[in-house]
């Protein structure tokens, strides 16, 4: 394991500090938060912060980016989702595909691509879920067959947040019958409005609209959008959702609802609320040096995919425990239309779910972290 | 961090083989391991983060901390935690030099000097029948007494190490030295910290211990760890056993090389690991089943030690509601700034 307790240098220090002072100035008064991730779209607000250098980080200077380190950029992230900041425009470019891009990518799709995205101007959505493919990602269904100049994708992915409003997604299909299941995948770039694709809501249990089916029929994509190599998308998308665990965006969903609770119900909080409150704290803590200590080893050039399924899992369960404690020690019937509290408390209540669902279930990570653990399996 | 991982090992080392089930089961009869205890001592490991000068092997609060991890992993019977960190710099800090032998120490609300005799008794003493004692009268004065002084009425704790009640009235200290009212906070906070540290340690030593057995022990012919269910168990003392390593870790390196660590962050760190140490408890004696419920296994001493040292220096409670309280009164807008300061270089 690689968690040690990771001192920030004062210039790291700063940056947090700036992007803090930014946000208290940026954000206006009576601002609701986002749930982390949950963010709400804004591509003003990306634009902002792009011309801080805030989006995209991580790419280096030559594509336009900051070319900052892994823990600068946690960083800035975390005062984002710390303050719900309306993140969600760039998140999933900045996050995910800049890093695949960077990684994956041809020289002239990383020199038009990423500009774009650390200028807040280029928005994706992931494109791998399908009715019949969630945890098990090898068994896509959508197609790509070859065509004069390019491919032609056909089939239908899922759970795409905000393809009604991105502008591109990468998918993830079959190129080739192959004996292997992990073989035969490719990654495409989709561009969202190219015809014969169709986005349509899927409708959350909250009545929120951010979550898409998109259709793909016969949908045209040219050679100069493939993701890497044909037939290694496996390969690929298993490097891409090491980016989605351990990070921030896995322990911050409940800060708004934390804060909001202090400043409604601080001023006179009874031992056991105290106690609670204090354990939800306590444990935040210690998760979020744990997150950082992933940061900074991955600077150090180290690949802690293992703790990176810890800290997911323990981050996870604690957004959810928390929802939980402080609905109890707030002893209230939940009030939707309530005040900032109540109206982030229902949220809560409704999203919490998916905490343990997004980016690898609970079940599906602790399989990944158990075989780490044993050795696959048998000692 | 390297030096303290060098140091946690080391200690590792000299406790290697020494902590053996006989040695353990004499301990809990005898109230003490003198072999365990020499091998420490020989080695410096019993004073550390007590300054050189009062006697001490010197080093800092994490470095104390990474002993007692290693101490907590092997559930080694002696008062580390008291001679060192506890009761060590309690008596440097009144500007008093450390003894021979084991020290101790214990809250000690109750006792008063009166005309340079002690009255009062203190309870839960650890190896206060054989360890000489740091106590504090009167919030503002330190006295040492001498072993078995007083009136000793043994008791102990789950895993059978003695928790003491020392009655001392009458007894006239060793030696008696002022001190700033505000060691007694740090003495106490120290003790939650010691706690912290030695149920990270037993919680690592749980995890391998749990790793190994499911790994090795066959049910439906196949190794149980390979069941989702019983991986789960795993997986979750993995995460909690960091989460209570890191806690400590972050609150003993806040310390510095010389100073005392952050009040918040220990209150974290106690929190944390009392709650670390039933979980992690509870998780792998269903994963070790009617074995780990065995004399015989190596279970039992840790996480009996889990149980106990979950409840001393105040207990996870109430730690979690000193924290609550003090976060409340920052308010909302510097909850998020204090929880996330960490530690800068």
């Amino acid at each position: 394991m690689i968690f040690t307790p990771t001192p920030l240098s004062a210039a790291e220090d700063a940056l947090r500090h700036e992007v803090r002072d930014w946000l208290d100035g940026t954000l206006p008064a009576d601002f609701r938060p986002g749930l982390g991730l949950g963010g709400r779209h804004d591509p003003d607000f990306s634009r902002a912060l792009a011309t801080r250098g805030w989006v995209g980080m991580s790419i280096p200077r030559q594509y336009g980016g900051a070319g900052a380190s892994t823990v600068q950029r946690f960083l800035v992230v975390e005062e984002l989702l710390a303050a719900g900041a309306p993140i969600a425009a760039h998140w999933i470019a900045e996050r995910q595909t800049a890093p695949a891009l960077l990684r994956f990518g041809t020289e002239e799709q990383r020199r038009w691509f990423l500009p774009r995205i650390a200028a807040g101007e280029c928005f994706f959505s992931l494109g791998m879920s399908e009715p019949d493919a969630g945890s098990d990602l090898a068994a896509v269904r959508t197609t790509a067959t070859r065509v004069d100049g390019g491919w032609e994708v056909s089939g239908t992915k899922v759970w795409t947040t905000n393809a009604h409003l991105n502008h591109f997604f990468v998918v993830l299909c079959r190129t080739s019958a192959s004996e292997n299941r992990h073989g035969g995948l490719s990654q495409l770039v989709v561009d969202l409005s190219s015809p014969g694709v169709t986005v349509s809501p899927i409708p959350l249990i909250d009545g929120e609209l951010h979550v898409n089916e998109v259709v793909l029929d016969r949908v045209h994509v040219p050679d100069d959008r493939v993701l890497g190599e044909i037939g290694q998308g496996w390969a690929q998308v298993t490097a891409e959702l090491a980016h989605e665990r351990s990070g921030p965006d896995r322990y911050l969903s409940v800060l708004g609802l934390l804060r909001n609770y202090l400043a409604e119900h601080g001023k006179d909080l009874d031992d056991a609320a105290a106690t609670a409150f204090g354990r939800i704290a306590a444990r935040l803590w210690s998760i979020r040096q744990l997150s950082l200590a992933v940061a900074r080893s991955l600077d150090e050039g180290e690949a802690p995919a293992t703790e990176a399924a810890l800290v997911k899992d323990v981050g996870t369960i604690f957004e959810q425990q928390t929802v939980e404690t402080v609905r109890e020690i707030a002893a209230c019937e939940i009030d939707p239309g309530g005040s900032m509290f109540q109206q982030l408390l229902a949220e809560c209540v409704l999203n919490a779910p998916s905490w343990t669902l997004r980016g690898g279930t609970t079940e599906v990570l602790r399989g990944i972290a158990a075989k780490a653990l044993t050795g696959g399996g048998a000692r | 961090m390297s030096d303290t991982t060098e140091l946690r090992d080391a200690v590792a080392d000299v406790l290697r083989g020494r902590c053996s089930p006989a040695v353990l089961e004499d301990a809990e009869r005898d109230g003490g391991a003198p072999t365990v205890w020499a091998a420490l001592a020989d080695g410096g490991f019993t004073t550390v983060s007590v300054p050189e000068p009062a006697g001490g092997s010197g080093g800092s609060v994490a470095q104390a901390c990474a002993v007692l991890e290693a101490v907590g992993a092997a559930a080694a019977p002696v008062p580390v935690a008291e001679t060192g960190l506890l009761a060590g710099r309690l008596l440097a800090r009144a500007g008093l030099g450390l003894p021979d032998g084991p020290l101790s120490t214990a809250p000690s609300p109750g006792l008063v000097l009166d005309d340079g005799v002690l009255v009062g008794s203190v309870d839960r003493v650890p190896w206060g029948r054989s360890a000489a004692s740091a106590l504090v009268v009167d919030g503002g004065t330190v006295v040492l007494v001498e072993p078995g002084t007083g009136v000793v009425t043994p008791g102990r704790n789950l895993a059978g190490e003695p928790r003491d009640h020392v009655d001392l009235t009458g007894v006239r200290p060793a030696a008696v030295a002022p001190v700033d009212p505000i060691a007694v906070d740090e003495l106490a906070r120290r003790g939650a910290l010691s706690r912290a540290a030695l149920i990270a340690g037993a919680a690592r030593a749980v995890l391998e211990l749990t790793l190994r057995y499911t790994g090795d022990r066959e049910q439906f012919g196949r190794p149980v760890a390979r069941f989702p269910a019983v991986a789960a168990h795993l997986v979750q003392i993995a995460e909690q056993t960091e989460l209570a390593a890191m806690a400590v870790g972050a609150a003993a390196a806040g310390a510095g090389d010389e100073g005392e660590p952050d009040p918040l962050a220990v209150a974290a760190a106690a929190s944390v690991a009392a709650d670390v140490a039933g979980a992690v408890a509870t998780a792998a004696h269903q994963a070790t089943g009617a074995m780990g419920m065995t004399r015989e296994f190596g279970l039992g001493v840790l996480t009996r030690r889990l149980w106990s040292w979950r409840d001393e220096w105040g207990g996870g409670r109430s730690w979690a509601a000193e924290l609550g309280h003090a976060l409340a009164a920052g308010g909302a807008d510097t909850f998020w700034p204090t929880i996330s300061r960490g530690l800068v270089r």
